[in-house]
């Protein structure tokens, strides 16, 4: 579903030089499966999830990214959003001024407009909406509220998951989606993400740590180092290096 | 000291954005001399000079539109008197030269709110002048400019509060557009005798394009030991980052940013807008976003 090869791209600050972070990263998503990618700090895991979702300030000098066969790289973000591509941002931002549920009204109809669907009518998307709040234990109120405005970390991690079950993506990127997240609240959000696990949809999960990896179980298991895969193996990999470390794991070859 | 019959330019203080001179220059306007403010003195020429007064304990709304062909030029003087509220909109649409000016004075307890919306004009300054001369009086002063390219509207204000435990909340937000121009300029004076003053001024813009200009002028003046006085402002660019957040769900870019434009802008509107202006200024706010994108 996602075919990575050599891809090199480097962030393009506004002042400054800029840098190369992807150093020939090749990866492959079949449809259906659910990846992890683990990595230390600056390994390039947040690059990456920007250059598939296409934000500006990064630039791929090399490489190629295929989603379904079709090239992501020269599209812009909200088409790739419409193709089922879905972030899960680390840092998810606050919009003051608009209610969660009006903005993802809106998205969800852009999606279905670039789609040449018909718009979601009110009924359904509340009907959605209430689904998706139940199963992320979500108080409606807080979806009448400005998107983020004042949320904790948690509640805005819930938040991307209830965006990410309303919009129905076909491929999520969840990056970092545990930190902020306490035991209760990440096995709320771990099944709420595991309920879009299906044979048409795939996952790329970014985390730091096996702990996500015990509810969000993933087929693989790749590690991030200096911009490349440098280690891919199965489930045990995760657990590999939640004992030993890094440095330990990577330098065996 | 501006002459009895000469317009202030831009050489003088608090014209500086708003070049009063250049914007009526080859346009022969009567106008009288005397001490009022210039506007209040082109409003009396024109014949467009109004009184009102609203009596102890009475409630008054009025809703004004100004703008339209040629100058028009227009002013208020209101009293508002012990106890008594007062709220004023004035919407400002179209136009090649808008002028209004209004000056209020607050009894003991009374309440002057206003919201203006200007969408700005070749040349558009509405300038409020509020004398808070009894205690415990009210003032809430909101509004919101959109300026696009070749269009310029200066909200101007001041107010000073000569008598204790005023009230005095200002919240004025902005957008401009390339070759628009922004004017914000508020002054609140605290006089010695306006003890347990608490006045907060409030003015955001933002430039949507390079090219966009946004002028502003917050100042604060205080005698009185006993008061809680602040101001801020800010004005920059729609934030990158948000814009992605909302494309990366679906939103075209031009959705995105009017979106979170209008968001911004809305902010500014007071809650006491009865529901048919509210939805009128949405409406113009959203036109006015569709239009120039």
């Amino acid at each position: 579903m996602l075919e990575l090869t050599n891809l090199h791209a480097r962030v393009v600050p506004e002042d400054g030089p800029s840098r190369e972070i992807l150093k020939g990263l090749s990866l492959s998503v079949p449809k259906g499966e659910v990846h992890a990618i683990m990595g230390p700090n600056g390994s390039g895991k947040s690059t990456l999830s920007y250059v598939l979702t296409g934000r500006g300030g990064y630039e791929v000098t090399e490489g190629a990214a295929l989603y379904e066969g079709e090239s992501l790289l020269s599209l812009p973000p909200e088409t790739r959003a419409a193709k089922g591509l879905f972030l899960s941002f680390q840092y998810p931002l606050e919009i003051a001024g608009v209610p969660v549920m009006t903005f993802v009204r809106a998205a969800m109809n852009a999606q279905r407009k670039a789609r040449g669907e018909a718009e979601v009518s009110a009924p359904d998307f509340l009907k959605l909406s209430r689904i998706a709040a139940q199963q992320l234990r979500i108080d409606p109120e807080m979806l009448k509220r400005p998107l983020n405005v004042g949320f904790s970390g948690g509640e805005k991690k819930r938040l991307e998951i209830y965006q990410m079950l309303m919009l129905q993506p076909r491929f999520m990127i969840l990056d970092e989606t545990d930190s902020g997240l306490d035991i209760d609240a990440l096995k709320v959000v771990a099944d709420g993400v595991n309920a879009l696990r299906g044979p048409d949809r795939s996952m790329l999960v970014i985390t730091h740590y096996q702990r996500l990896l015990d509810y969000i179980k993933p087929d693989r298991v790749h590690i991030l180092s200096a911009g490349r895969i440098v280690k891919s193996g199965g489930p045990e990999l995760a657990h590999e290096l939640e004992k030993s470390g890094y440095d330990t794991v990577m330098g065996t070859p | 000291m501006i002459a009895a019959n000469a317009l202030p330019n831009r050489r003088v203080e608090g014209w500086r954005w708003s070049d009063l001179s250049a914007a009526l220059a080859g346009r022969d306007l009567p106008i009288i001399p005397g001490d009022r403010h210039v506007l209040a003195r082109l409003a009396i020429g024109a014949r467009r000079m109004a009184g009102i007064v609203v009596n102890a304990g009475e409630t008054r709304t009025d809703i004004e539109r100004v703008g339209g062909e040629g100058v028009d030029a227009r002013a208020l003087e209101i009293d508002v008197r012990d106890g008594a509220s007062m709220s004023l909109v004035t919407i400002q649409q179209e136009g090649d030269v808008a002028l209004a000016h209004r000056k209020v004075r607050l009894g003991q307890g009374a309440t002057f709110r206003q919201f203006v919306v200007a969408g700005g004009a070749q040349y558009a300054r509405i300038e409020t002048e509020i004398e808070v001369a009894g205690s415990g009086a009210k003032v809430e002063l909101n509004g919101v400019y959109l300026v696009a390219k070749g269009r310029h509207a200066d909200l101007t204000s001041q107010v000073v509060m000569q008598a204790d435990h005023a009230e005095v909340r200002q919240i004025v937000r902005g957008a401009a557009r390339k070759g628009g121009r922004g004017v914000f300029q508020g002054r609140f004076k605290v006089e010695r005798a306006a003890q347990k003053a608490d006045a907060k001024m409030e003015h955001n813009a933002l430039l949507l394009e390079d090219g966009a200009e946004v002028f502003a002028k917050p100042e604060l003046e205080i005698y009185a030991d006993d008061v809680q006085c602040a101001h801020g402002n800010t004005s920059g660019q729609l934030d990158e980052a948000a814009i992605f957040y909302l494309r990366q769900r679906g939103l075209p870019e031009i959705e995105a940013r009017a979106m979170i434009t209008r968001a911004f802008l809305i902010e500014a509107l007071p809650d006491w807008l009865d529901e048919t202006i509210h939805a009128e200024v949405e409406a113009r706010i959203d036109a006015w976003l569709g239009a120039v994108s």
